[in-house]
C-alpha cells in the first residue's frame, strides 16, 4: 500500500502544482489522479540513513495509522552532516498493518 | 539529490503510458516534467540536472520561436538574466494549442520558466503576462496563472538569486502588451509582475498566483495585486485574487499585508496578545489560510486572533519552511517521558533543503 503522505514533499508538491497547471490548460483531471498514484508508487523506493536525537514537544495520534510528532531543538545526524533545527514536524505512518502501532 | 532525479524519471516514465493511453499528447507529459523539475529547482532543495541540459537546448531553439507565431498561437519569449552560476538565457516557450501542436520541442524543454497558453479557437485575445520573479533562498516556486478568456497560463520561476524576465509576445490581435521588467540586484528583489487585463471578452482576468513575498502587478492598463501564499496552488485559490483585478489596486501596502502575512501574520492587527503566540500560529495556520485564499490579510488575521487563547504555542520559529519530515515508522516506543523512534523511508525538508533516509533512529524526551 502506498501512502499519499509523500505528496507533501517538495517532490510531490511540485508534481501536484504542475498537474494543476496543466489541468487548467488541458482537461485531464482523471489523468492527473493517475499520475499522482504513480507518484505514490514510485516514491516508495527510497534509501538512505540518518539518525537523530532531540527533545520532543508534542505528539498526536489522531489519524489512524499515522502519527505526528513535533520536536523542538532537534539535532539530526546524517552520515556526513549534522543538521540542527529548532523545530521539526515528523509525520509517520505505520508501514506494517495499517491501523495499529502496538507491536511491530 | 540524484535520487530525486531517478524518482522523477521513474514517475514520468510510468505516467507516460498512462498519458498515451488517455490520448494525451506526449508533449503534455514533457510539459509536466518540465514544470515539475522547474519547481523543484526553485525550491532549491534539489539540484537541477535535467534543467540545465535543457537550458542549452532551449537557447538553440529560441531561434525557432518567431517562426511559430500564428494567429492561433502565442509566442512567448522569455529572457532571463544571467546571474549566479547557472547561465540562464532566454528561453523560448511554446504555446499549446489544442488545434495543432507544434512539432518543435522547445516547449518540452523549458528549464526555468514555462509558458502554457491555451487558446480557444474562437477567442483570440489572451492576456499576456510577464512576470519576473526573484526569490530569496529557500523560497518556493512562484507561479502565476493568469486565466483569461483565452486561458493563459504562465509559469515563471526564478531560482534563488536569479531573475527571469518573461516577455510574452503576441502576434495575434492583441490589445495587450506585456512589458516585463525587473531587476532586482539583490537577493530579495521584489517581484513585479505585469498582467494585462484583456479584453473585449469582458471577462475579468482571473489570476491565481502563488507566491512568495511581495508581488505587485503592474500593467499599462491595469494593476493587479497578487497576494502571496505559499501553499500549493489550486484553481480555487487562484481565483481569489480576482476580486480587485480590474481596478488598479492602489494599495500596495495592503496587498503587501497579506504578502507579509506569512511572516508577521496577525502581528499587525492584533497586537494585544503576545505577538509571539500569534506568529506561532502562522506556521500551522498558514496552510489553512492559504487554502482559504489570501485575498485580504485582514480576514485571516481575525480567526487567528480568536484562536489565541485556545491552543498552545505551536511553534516558536517562524521560518519560511517549517521543517517537515514524512516517513514511515517501524516502531515508536515510549517509557515515561522517554521516546524512542524507529523510522524508515523518510523524506525530510529541513531549513529548505531536502534529505532522504531509509532508516532513522531517534530519542527524545518529552
Amino acid at each position: 500500500m502506498s501512502y499519499q503522505l509523500y505528496r507533501s514533499t517538495t517532490l510531490g508538491n511540485s508534481l501536484q502544482e504542475s498537474l494543476d497547471e496543466l489541468i487548467q490548460s488541458q482537461q485531464f483531471t482523471q489523468l492527473a489522479l493517475q499520475v499522482l498514484i504513480q507518484f505514490d508508487k514510485a516514491i516508495n523506493r527510497v534509501r538512505n540513513r540518518v539518525d537523530f536525537s532531540g527533545s520532543l514537544n508534542t505528539y498526536r495520534f489522531c489519524h489512524m495509522p499515522c502519527m505526528t510528532f513535533i520536536f523542538n531543538d532537534i539535532e539530526l545526524q546524517k552520515v556526513i552532516e549534522l543538521i540542527k533545527v529548532d523545530k521539526v514536524k515528523i509525520m509517520a505512518c505505520d508501514d506494517k498493518n495499517t491501523g495499529y502501532n502496538t507491536t511491530e | 539529490p540524484k535520487l530525486y532525479r531517478s524518482v522523477i524519471e521513474d514517475v514520468i516514465n510510468d505516467v507516460r503510458d498512462i498519458f498515451l493511453d488517455d490520448g494525451v499528447d506526449e508533449q503534455v507529459l514533457m510539459e509536466l516534467k518540465t514544470l515539475w523539475e522547474n519547481k523543484l529547482m526553485q525550491s532549491r532543495a534539489v539540484d537541477g540536472f535535467h534543467s540545465e541540459e535543457q537550458q542549452l537546448l532551449l537557447q538553440v531553439q529560441q531561434q525557432h520561436q518567431p517562426q511559430q507565431q500564428q494567429h492561433h498561437h502565442h509566442h512567448h519569449h522569455q529572457q532571463a538574466q544571467p546571474q549566479q552560476t547557472v547561465p540562464q538565457q532566454a528561453q523560448t516557450q511554446q504555446v499549446l494549442i489544442p488545434a495543432s501542436q507544434q512539432a518543435t520541442a522547445p516547449q518540452v524543454i523549458v528549464p526555468d520558466s514555462k509558458l502554457i497558453q491555451h487558446m480557444n479557437a474562437s477567442n483570440m485575445s489572451a492576456a499576456a503576462t510577464a512576470a519576473t520573479l526573484a526569490l530569496p533562498a529557500g523560497v518556493t516556486p512562484v507561479q502565476q496563472i493568469l486565466t483569461n478568456s483565452g486561458q493563459l497560463l504562465q509559469v515563471v520561476r526564478a531560482a534563488n538569486g536569479a531573475q527571469y524576465i518573461f516577455q510574452p509576445q503576441q502576434s495575434v490581435v492583441l490589445q495587450q502588451q506585456v512589458i516585463p521588467q525587473m531587476q532586482p540586484g539583490g537577493v530579495q528583489a521584489p517581484v513585479i509582475q505585469q498582467v494585462l487585463a484583456p479584453l473585449p471578452g469582458g471577462i475579468s482576468p482571473q489570476t491565481g498566483v502563488i507566491i512568495q513575498p511581495q508581488q505587485i502587478l503592474f500593467t499599462g492598463n491595469k494593476t493587479q495585486v497578487i497576494p502571496t501564499t505559499v501553499a500549493a496552488p489550486t484553481p480555487a485559490q487562484a481565483q481569489i485574487t480576482a476580486t480587485g483585478q480590474q481596478q488598479p489596486q492602489a494599495q500596495p501596502a495592503q496587498t503587501q499585508a497579506p504578502l507579509v502575512l506569512q511572516v508577521d501574520g496577525t502581528g499587525d492587527t492584533s497586537s494585544e496578545e503576545d505577538e509571539d503566540e500569534e506568529e506561532d500560529y502562522d506556521d500551522d495556520e498558514e496552510e489553512d489560510k492559504e487554502k482559504d485564499g489570501a485575498e485580504d490579510g485582514q480576514v485571516e488575521e481575525e480567526p487567528l486572533n480568536s484562536e489565541d487563547d485556545v491552543s498552545d504555542e505551536e511553534g516558536q520559529e517562524l521560518f519560511d519552511t517549517e521543517n517537515v519530515v514524512v516517513c514511515q515508522y517501524d516502531k515508536i516506543h515510549r517509557s515515561k517521558n522517554k521516546w524512542k523512534f524507529h523510522l524508515k523511508d523518510g523524506i525530510m525538508n529541513l531549513n529548505g533543503r531536502d534529505y532522504i533516509f531509509s532508516k532513522a533512529i531517534g530519542d527524545a524526551e518529552w
